[in-house]
């Protein structure tokens, strides 16, 4: 080491980590591309020694999920693959990924990017062999139950990248037991926060940071495991990256390491090019925060109201095949846990891209570089105050993306490319989650994963796939039963297909499906419920009907101990049609709760007391009365229709055949369909007269305080929405929506202190605001 | 091969391999010499097939099948036929009987089931997923009302007229075979069991004959849908191999066979085509050279052995450490999650056959998944294909001899292969021909040997420790390749590497395994009298295991006397849902030493597998499942033996030059006849060495050497 030493940084070449990531980005800035990369010199010089470079650690990192995981003790990892491993440049840009949660390719990039923006270098110090835990959603994160290892990559005494990984944990020490609690309206109460600590040197877990994690969460055994997990993934790649660099030399691997993330900048270009036409694509999505019922128990009168979420959308795609992503109009963040970071919005979506625009192996970070968002601070998914909860973001980040999924279908559509069409997601819910002590007669969290497993929105040539994935995880599962009741002190009394979950359609949403069961060997315990209630948080596509919201059913004091040993009828298999329900009257003593509310906070359940855990569907494609009358059949004899809804909706008369399965009446179908196309022409009006009188119930305000509310909020925070809004609707001057003028509280509405005006504070900003 | 010999021959082992296009037949005399017939399959009733092949290869030794098939002392069965009919949903007509309100579950199956076996960019492409239709549809399909938690504790009582009512309603729908299974059965199974003998009742009355099968009789595993899934296929599909299976028998008994058929199972013995459990042989074929490597390391001294098999498709490899194979407990075959115990055996989707092509978006290079198969690629005219494979590459390089292509049943065509590999991959990446060949191949091997080498790390060891074993059609032109600089402590390619699947068929044990569920819970520090309370809990599973092995070779004639047996055992740190296999190493377990002895085994093995960074003893252990497995000594195939001669190849084996492309420049390679060496000569590249049904390539920097075994053994000089 010479003198220089003392000013050298830590990065391979000698630039400080800032230094480094300044370069990178004033070149990106500068030239549009990638760190400045202009030609793929690696790649066209050595197109071998690129794609073997690409495919061997690609390889690495897919190997190093399946194997890690297989330690964990938690089922949300070991069975439904809640994990993920990502390689980083030193810059904190994603080379490439594993399969899995792979939303946080983004957000374990933005926590090593608050790592270089804040310093860490020289306090706390980055040094080989070192271990750092993040899980703070103000950094990026997308809720706290998601916690990061990341560990810096050196070589010859340098810094020359990161590899992180990430698991969903079954529980954070939040305010209620579970990853994903209700309650809670700030981030104080959504459990324990670590932002970029170092916890480990020479590869090993210091012990301050062991007791202290362990004794902050409810399932100390899961926690334990699932950090090893993530630690030993995370070794195996960097084990793997000094193999790579021992076999093809370091400097092939640092250009690989910068011209692959432009590479991938280059090939959404190339995949927006070929897959959609230039243009605006506008859409919106809402969703449910029904607070005010007395279900939903919070510590702060402000928080107690309901509110809808609202986020309109405009992607523009120029001929250039550049775009922009801008969600002007957005709600202000809320009093509840459904907010999210921007990074995390925007990984979300990149995630969303994966599944259809640009599945490929070159899935990395230069999405990211290649996407342009405006995400306007203050609103819910770029929050302005520190206090903000985020525990389930997933509430709206579901229900808002699922509108750019149909805005860049109509795009395929117009290009032809009919299989890649998708109506949308689905509202990845209900979330089962409780706690207390469970069968082994330990404190307990529990927090069911069935809902990675949901109804997939219809195509424009087939219908969607059932109870399949999850918006968060394409590789969806619902998993086994008897590992749940293994990890739940709850058993199966039944597990089925949720009939008319998925929306109508030419081309049916696929459905969700249902779980009941029955609390069993559980003491002092409680549960909840969480997800979409009163709002379809889809729409359907060019016709086609959303997927049927959710709804709670849960029953106490069953008497079923009593019904079971008298050999009476038992509650079981699925809540068929729930407008006619058939469970309630066989418990008739039972304090039954079965309503819209399907967002609770933890209520007391004991021995058989029943919940119904039920997965939603996803939206339809294209009018019902042109689905062929026989798949309607099917789809009553096969349980993914409620039989009165084939003549209503599809207008398809059927007739029960001997073998008691159903067929189509060919004439009554045909007869029925033209009366329903009659009487949709008797109920129309021309759109200038539906749009005149609904002028008049806007200018009476002639609505909900929620959508007032909900409406006035976005108008403060979106001064482009709202002349867009007056504009549309030609509303005169003195007509004014504003949230002070309603009767009901709007905390929040004029004063925040962001983050990043705390002390030595430096916030890195990812999108426009 | 003297004439007068040849009458003399006794001919002693007979492997089969029936594929979908071609059933091998692998015959080994008592001397070890071996001889391959090939004959067209014939699927509606295979055992035409194997007699044809039988009788073809015979005849090369000049012997009548009648003569040589009553010498045979022992005969084993692998073919496809099974999984073939699952994938086609082929089988029989099946009811199922599950608990009440839990009837869709089968045919929901598991979403896993919707991507199994997909490419990543599949994966992750939702549009792309579906499910292949249920093995029983919902309308055969009947709930039962009962329950029984994870302990095992009745929660509800099985309620038996729901399960008459079910029984006659299937029985009623003319279901050829009745598949029961209950949530947790595999820890109690009397209602399971209860209901399994009111259908047996139901069926007797209604006068049919109607098999049942109770999960907890076949497979008493956790996770329903694995366990219905796989007692479903032996409903489904297991019942009519055994009758196919029965009918080979037979047609081998006419032409004088006195030996009993057995059929490779997924755990790597062989097992009657009597056995209760057949749906064990629903994949057999690739296992068999696993399996022959194995017998050939336990003969010639190798313990570690890493098995690497290329076929058309595929890529296959298994590792065998310390002669003991590794299995996978609860794999997927065709699409299906399943509770077998199958020999560990990671398939990449890269054969000879494997499409190349570019992105069109990235310009990256795409191997496979998809294959042309048997139709080889481009430079074969005829095949149709249009997209360039790895075998062009092999074509255009001089790997590959166009005119000896399956002893020159196939004729390929280079330049055919050159252009469209020009077209499709060299200008659009501004690459010469030869080099963008030359590339693919080094990505393919670099693939190829990352994948080996993760095995392999996965397992806590490296290459050193291991001798590499190179077979298959496609292996031995790729082996140079793929274990180049992996620093393997030898590395083998048997003569016969395109019969060897067949070979180790017929080297396979007669052995039964049986595998059951438990729950033993115990902390680190726990009394020695709890300790010993554990050992016996174990003991028990382990008695009851070795009464069914027992059982099995009774069937056989074979008594307990003559029954070796290995118990095993399945752990777990407390609180994990993923177990390790160990090997006991103690024959019976009572006491807390024998408790302390178990545990030992398995933090060792653990901190090899994973990290010893994981290891988490402070969580305690849990026994998850008991391991029986019971072996008969059979007759098995001899190993070649020869004397060593000159190292100097004989000049009658040399077959001319031909041009080589390696490292951006032609060669000229040597040529050699396989079958033409002899023991002892030693080979320096670039040499080829061909034979019909595989080629050895041996590029500069490389030398070979055949030993008495008729091994090959290649080392960079």
């Amino acid at each position: 080491m010479n003198i220089q030493a003392n000013f050298e940084g830590i990065v391979r070449g000698g630039e400080t980590l800032k230094q480094h990531r300044d370069r990178l980005m004033e070149a990106t800035k500068r030239t549009g591309h990638y760190a400045g990369i202009k030609t793929l010199e690696l790649r066209d010089s050595q197109p071998i020694l690129y794609n073997k470079l690409f495919s061997r650690l690609r390889a690495g990192v897919v190997d190093a999920r399946e194997t890690a995981k297989k330690i964990a003790a938690s089922p949300i990892v070991e069975q439904e693959g809640e994990l993920c491993f990502t390689l980083y440049n030193a810059a904190g840009d994603a080379i490439l990924t594993s399969t899995g949660i792979i939303i946080h390719v983004g957000t374990m990039g933005a926590a090593i990017k608050y790592m270089i923006e804040n310093d860490w270098e020289s306090n706390p110090g980055i040094n080989d062999k070192d271990i750092f835990c993040n899980n703070d959603n103000l950094i990026g994160n997308v809720h706290t139950c998601d916690i990061h290892t990341i560990v810096p990559l050196f070589h010859e005494g340098k810094l020359i990248g990161w590899v992180g990984g990430v698991t969903h944990v079954i529980d954070t020490g939040s305010v209620g037991p579970g990853s994903m609690s209700t309650g809670q309206v700030q981030r104080f109460g959504d459990g324990y926060q670590i932002t970029c600590r170092k916890i480990g040197i020479n590869d090993t877990l210091l012990r301050d940071w062991l007791h202290e994690s362990q004794r902050s969460v409810r399932t100390t055994r899961y926690w334990m495991l699932d950090e090893r997990t993530r630690i030993a993934g995370c070794h195996m790649i960097r084990d793997l990256v000094e193999q790579v660099i021992a076999d093809e030399g370091i400097d092939a691997y640092m250009k690989f390491a910068y011209e692959s993330i432009e590479h991938g900048r280059q090939g959404l270009q190339a995949r927006i090019k070929a897959m959609t036409i230039p243009g605006k694509y506008r859409q919106v999505g809402f969703v449910d925060v029904p607070y005010e019922h007395e279900d939903v128990r919070v510590p702060s009168d402000f928080a107690k109201v309901d509110t809808i979420m609202h986020t309109p959308s405009e992607i523009t795609i120029r001929p250039d095949a550049t775009w922009r992503l801008d969600f002007e109009g957005s709600s202000r963040w809320g009093w509840h846990t459904y907010n999210a970071h921007a990074v995390s919005f925007t990984s979300g979506i990149w995630v969303m891209m994966t599944q259809s625009l640009i599945p490929t192996e070159m899935i990395n970070d230069g999405a990211a570089y290649g996407t342009e968002f405006r995400l306007p601070k203050g609103t819910w998914m770029n929050p302005d105050d520190r206090r903000v909860a985020f525990s389930y973001s997933w509430h709206f980040l579901v229900s808002s993306w699922t509108s750019l999924w149909r805005g860049l279908s109509r795009s395929y559509f117009g290009r032809g490319y009919l299989e890649e069409v998708n109506a949308g997601n689905a509202n990845t819910s209900n979330w089962l989650q409780g706690g207390g002590f469970n069968q082994f007669d330990e404190v307990h969290a529990v927090n069911s994963f069935e809902c990675a497993a949901n109804g997939v929105g219809a195509s424009a040539h087939k219908d969607g796939i059932s109870h399949a994935a999850a918006i968060w995880n394409p590789e969806g599962d619902m998993g086994d039963m008897e590992i749940w009741e293994l990890a739940e002190p709850l058993i199966y009394l039944g597990r089925e297909i949720k009939a008319s979950s998925g929306g109508a359609g030419k081309y049916r949403g696929g459905c969700g499906f249902q779980s009941l069961r029955m609390v069993w060997n559980a003491k002092d315990w409680t549960m909840f419920f969480m997800g979409n209630g009163h709002i379809s948080s889809d729409w359907g596509l060019m016709g086609g009907y959303p997927a049927a919201s959710g709804y709670r059913f849960e029953a106490h004091d069953t008497n079923l101990k009593q019904i079971i040993a008298d050999g009476g009828e038992i509650p079981h298999g699925g809540d068929h049609d729930p407008e006619n329900p058939v469970w309630d009257s066989l418990i008739p003593d039972a304090l039954i709760k079965r309503d819209k509310q399907a967002i609770t906070t933890e209520a007391m359940f004991k021995d058989y007391d029943l919940y119904l855990n039920y997965m939603r569907g996803g939206p339809g494609f294209g009018d019902p009365l042109d689905r062929v009358p026989q798949s309607v059949a099917d789809d009553v004899n096969g349980g993914y229709l409620i039989e009165r809804f084939a003549n209503s909706v599809y207008g398809v008369k059927l007739v029960k055949g001997e073998d008691g399965l159903f067929g189509v009446d060919e004439a009554g179908t045909e007869a029925r369909r033209a009366e329903i196309r009659k009487q949709r022409l008797a109920r129309a009006v021309p759109t200038r007269d539906w749009m005149a009188k609904e002028r008049e119930r806007i200018l009476a305000k002639d609505a909900g305080v929620h959508v007032q509310q909900m409406f006035a909020a976005s108008f403060k925070l979106g001064p482009r929405f709202e002349e867009s809004f007056r504009k549309f609707w030609d509303l005169p001057a003195d007509w004014q929506l504003q949230e002070a003028d309603l009767p009901i509280p709007s905390y929040g509405r004029e004063y925040s202190m962001d983050i990043s005006e705390l002390p030595d504070v430096r916030t890195v900003k990812f999108v426009d605001e | 091969m003297p004439l007068d010999s040849k009458n003399k021959r006794s001919v002693q082992v007979l492997g089969i391999d029936a594929g979908g296009t071609m059933t091998d037949t692998f015959f080994v005399d008592a001397d070890g010499d071996f001889v391959v017939g090939k004959a067209q399959s014939t699927p509606q009733d295979e055992s035409i097939g194997l007699i044809e092949s039988s009788r073809e290869g015979l005849e090369a030794w000049g012997l009548n099948l009648s003569d040589a098939l009553a010498s045979l002392q022992t005969g084993v069965y692998s073919g496809t036929a099974m999984l073939n009919r699952v994938v086609q949903r082929k089988g029989l007509r099946t009811g199922l009987i599950v608990n009440a309100g839990m009837e869709d579950f089968h045919r929901m199956g598991r979403a896993i089931q919707a991507y199994l076996g997909f490419a990543y960019e599949d994966r992750i492409h939702l549009n792309t997923h579906y499910y292949d239709d249920p093995l029983v549809p919902r309308h055969l399909t009947r709930g039962v009302m009962e329950r029984v938690d994870m302990f095992g504790t009745v929660v509800i009582p099985l309620r038996e007229e729901g399960a008459r009512k079910a029984a006659r309603e299937l029985i009623e729908q003319d279901v050829e075979g009745i598949v029961i299974s209950f949530l947790h059965s595999y820890k109690n199974p009397t209602h399971e069991r209860r209901v399994r003998d009111i259908v047996l009742e139901e069926v007797k009355a209604a006068g049919k004959d109607i098999p049942v099968f109770a999960s907890v009789d076949y497979y008493p595993l956790r996770k329903e849908t694995h366990r219905t899934n796989t007692t479903v296929l032996e409903a489904f599909a297991a019942e009519p191999s055994r009758k196919s299976l029965k009918q080979i028998s037979a047609a081998f008994q006419e032409h004088g066979a006195k030996f009993d058929m057995r059929v490779m199972a997924t755990h790597g013995g062989t097992i009657s085509w009597k056995a209760k459990e057949l749906a064990r042989t629903i994949v057999s074929g690739p296992i068999g050279g696993v399996i022959g490597a194995k017998y050939l390391g336990e003969t010639l001294g190798y313990s570690n052995i890493a098995c690497t098999d290329i076929g058309g498709t595929s890529f296959d490899v298994a590792l065998i450490t310390q002669n003991e194979l590794t299995i996978k407990n609860d794999p997927d075959m065709a699409r299906l999650v399943l509770s077998l115990p199958l020999v560990a055996m990671d398939s990449v989707g890269s054969g000879a056959g494997t499409y190349i092509r570019l992105d069109p978006y990235t310009k990256a290079i795409k191997l496979g998944p998809d294959s042309a198969g048997y139709r080889v690629g481009v430079c074969w005219a005829d095949s149709g294909v249009e997209t360039v494979t790895i075998s062009d590459c092999h074509v255009i390089l001089g790997y590959l001899n166009p005119d000896n292509f399956l002893g020159g049943q196939v004729k390929l065509d280079r330049e055919r292969a050159w252009n469209a590999m020009k077209e499709q991959v060299a200008d659009p990446l501004g690459l010469s021909v030869e080099d963008a060949a030359a590339g693919v191949i080094e990505l393919l091997d670099s693939d190829l040997r990352d994948y080996v080498r993760s095995m392999i790390s996965g397992k806590g060891s490296s290459p050193s420790n291991f001798v590499c074993f190179s077979y298959g059609g496609a292996g031995p032109v790729h082996t140079y390749g793929y274990t180049q600089g992996m620093g393997f402590e030898d590395i083998i390619i048997p003569a016969w590497a395109a019969g060897f699947s067949a070979f180790g068929c017929a080297a396979a044990d007669f052995e039964y395994r049986y595998d059951k569920s438990l729950d033993i819970n115990i902390a680190t520090d726990a009394a020695d009298g709890a300790k010993a309370d554990q050992a016996r809990i174990l003991q028990a599973a382990w008695d009851e295991l070795k009464e069914r092995v027992l059982e099995e070779f009774a069937i056989n004639g074979y008594s307990a006397d003559k029954v070796t047996l290995q118990p095993g055992f399945r752990m777990q740190y407390r609180g994990q849902l993923n177990d390790l296999e160990i090997e006991s190493p103690i024959s019976s377990a009572a006491t807390a030493e024998d408790w302390d002895k178990l545990v030992e085994a398995f933090n060792d093995t653990y901190g090899r597998v994973y990290a010893a960074s994981a290891r988490s003893p402070e969580l305690g252990y849990s026994v998850t499942g008991a391991i029986m497995r019971g072996m008969v000594p059979i007759q098995k195939p001899k190993i070649p033996h020869e004397e060593l001669g000159p190292e100097i190849p004989p000049e009658g084996a040399k077959l001319g030059t031909r041009k080589f492309y390696r490292h951006k420049k032609w060669v000229d390679a040597q040529l050699y006849q396989m079958e033409t060496l002899q023991p002892g000569n030693r080979i320096t590249g670039p040499a080829i060495i061909e034979s019909d049904a595989t080629t050895l390539v041996v590029p500069g920097g490389f030398e070979t050497f055949l030993d008495g075994h008729r091994l090959f053994h290649l080392k960079e000089v």
